[in-house]
């Protein structure tokens, strides 16, 4: 019997049928910079410092629980009590990417939902002080700034 | 004026005609075959030059082009140059016998066209000349011979190559190349004598005819000398799994390590022409040539809308998809494997076929 399947080729035509079944089945390449990749829906990577929908005001305020909390001290909440209605404003926000590990306690702790680490996971930059995330660059995003082109 | 239309300028169109299309075919060659490979990898393959990678060959070749021509400080400068070339140019005149149409192919085209310019009996003078209007550079009644004899010089260029980068990969490359070409070319030469002997003749044209009469393509004859003839075919043509001439993972690229920029291309346009070479021997010995399937087979009529040339092309495109399909599922054989199944299986089986084959033929 073994003798026949060698004869035959068995093994081979089986091997043939397998790569014919793979070649037309559905590729797994991402034509990455032309095609975002699909990342996780949990998944934790550029920040951003949102803004309320309605008013455009930031909603930050200035608790400093986030710079607190950050295992890595990369945050630094700049704030000035406001003289007339006594509350807390921000002023200045830098956020370290270089720094952060990802690790979303910044989210967690955040009262306002103002930080977020959203699923823009393309942070290479040119130097490294560039690295340095601040307020307009975090409430405004990346790309927005510099005006990202692949090609 | 009949002998300059017939045997020269219409031959030179037709000769200058088959390179170009041929370099074409194996420069997309290529890419069919990274394409193929590719999704037999589950990946896409060339994407970006042209939409799914189409002008991929033309940047490849443009970039063989402008790379640099290095010769080695301690190579054989004159045999490391023209070794490719040696390479090359067999590959290519195989195709002079190969026959892709019948013999009165066009024979319409050219009285057309010929018709315009001269006078009737000129006209038929070419028109009958087969030479003139035969599907096929040059119908040889040793044409057989003449593939065997000019393909095996082919493989001078290899081991030349090898040699004379005088580089310990290459070298071995060529040894190894040596030493499978002499074994697989001996199991092929007797795999086509099967085929001999059922059409009792050398020339292609005629076995192809001779198919045609007999109302059977040649694979249901000699089903055994096929299977040896395309298995030695891979080996002749340095492709998986027989590829350790070259074996990147082993040899660093085996024979042509040390080539690079153009040179290096030659080497690849040979071995992919030797893969359509290979293809359209194994379609016209065994797979009817130009016929359509079933050649006598009165109510299949239909099938002869598609022309000749149409069967004889999707037949060769057929094989070079299972060579790449074969490529793209077999890993290499080790060389003592090689050489067993070379010597020990191959060359015993293709014998015992010439002699049943024989035997049947006498007895019948």
């Amino acid at each position: 019997m073994r003798f026949l399947e060698r004869i035959f080729f068995v093994d081979i035509i089986k091997g043939l049928l397998l790569t014919l079944k793979y070649t037309y089945s559905k590729t797994y390449t991402e034509q990455y910079p032309t095609e975002k990749c699909k990342v996780a829906e949990r998944y934790r990577g550029a920040p951003r410092l949102n803004n309320d929908p309605e008013t455009g005001e930031t909603l930050c305020i200035a608790c400093d629980l986030c710079a607190q909390i950050c295992p890595e001290d990369l945050i630094v909440v700049g704030s000035q009590r406001d003289p007339e209605s006594r509350k807390k404003v921000l002023t200045t926000y830098t956020f370290d990417t270089s720094r952060c590990l990802f690790c979303g306690l910044c989210q967690e702790v955040c009262p306002t939902n103002a930080i977020e680490l959203t699923q823009d996971f393309e942070l290479a930059t040119y130097e490294r002080k560039s690295m340095l995330w601040d307020r307009e660059r975090l409430e405004k995003g990346w790309d927005r700034i510099e005006g990202k082109n692949y090609r | 004026m009949e002998f300059l239309l017939g045997y020269v300028l219409i031959p030179t169109v037709k000769i200058v005609a088959l390179v170009l299309i041929l370099s074409g075919v194996v420069a997309y060659l290529t890419l069919l075959e990274r394409k193929l490979i590719a999704y037999i990898q589950v990946r896409l393959g060339p994407m970006r030059v042209g939409p799914h990678g189409l002008l991929q060959p033309i940047a490849d070749g443009l970039k063989f082009i402008l790379k640099e021509d290095i010769i080695p400080r301690r190579a054989d400068a004159l045999l490391f140059t023209i070794a490719p070339a040696i390479s090359l140019v067999p590959a290519f005149v195989v195709f002079a016998v190969v026959p892709f149409g019948p013999p009165d192919m066009f024979r319409g085209t050219i009285e057309t066209v010929l018709g315009w310019f001269f006078d009737a009996a000129t006209v038929q003078a070419v028109a009958d000349n087969t030479v003139a209007t035969g599907g096929f550079i040059a119908d040889f009644n040793i044409g057989l011979l003449f593939v065997l004899a000019v393909s095996s010089v082919g493989i001078l260029g290899i081991i030349l190559g090898g040699w004379a980068s005088n580089s310990k990969y290459p070298l071995l490359g060529a040894l190894r190349s040596a030493a499978q070409m002499v074994s697989y070319e001996v199991a092929l030469g007797f795999a086509v004598i099967g085929v001999l002997l059922v059409s009792g003749s050398l020339s292609l044209v005629q076995i192809v005819q001779q198919q045609e009469a007999a109302g059977v393509w040649y694979v249901f004859v000699q089903p055994v000398a096929f299977v040896l003839f395309f298995i030695c075919g891979l080996a002749e043509t340095n492709r998986l799994p027989f590829d350790l001439p070259e074996a990147e993972t082993e040899l660093v690229g085996g024979f042509h390590t040390e080539y690079s920029g153009f040179r290096f291309s030659l080497y690849f346009i040979a071995e992919y022409a030797n893969m359509i070479t290979v293809s359209a021997l194994a379609v016209t010995l065994f797979w009817g040539g130009w016929l359509r399937p079933f050649p006598n087979v009165e109510w299949l009529w239909f099938l002869d809308l598609v022309p000749a040339l149409g069967w004889f092309v999707l037949k060769v495109f057929l094989f070079l998809y299972l060579f790449i399909w074969i490529r793209g599922t077999l890993p290499r054989f080790r060389f003592d494997q090689l050489m067993r199944y070379g010597w020990k299986v191959f060359l015993p089986v293709a014998m015992a076929n010439v002699i049943v084959t024989a035997a049947v033929l006498l007895v019948v």
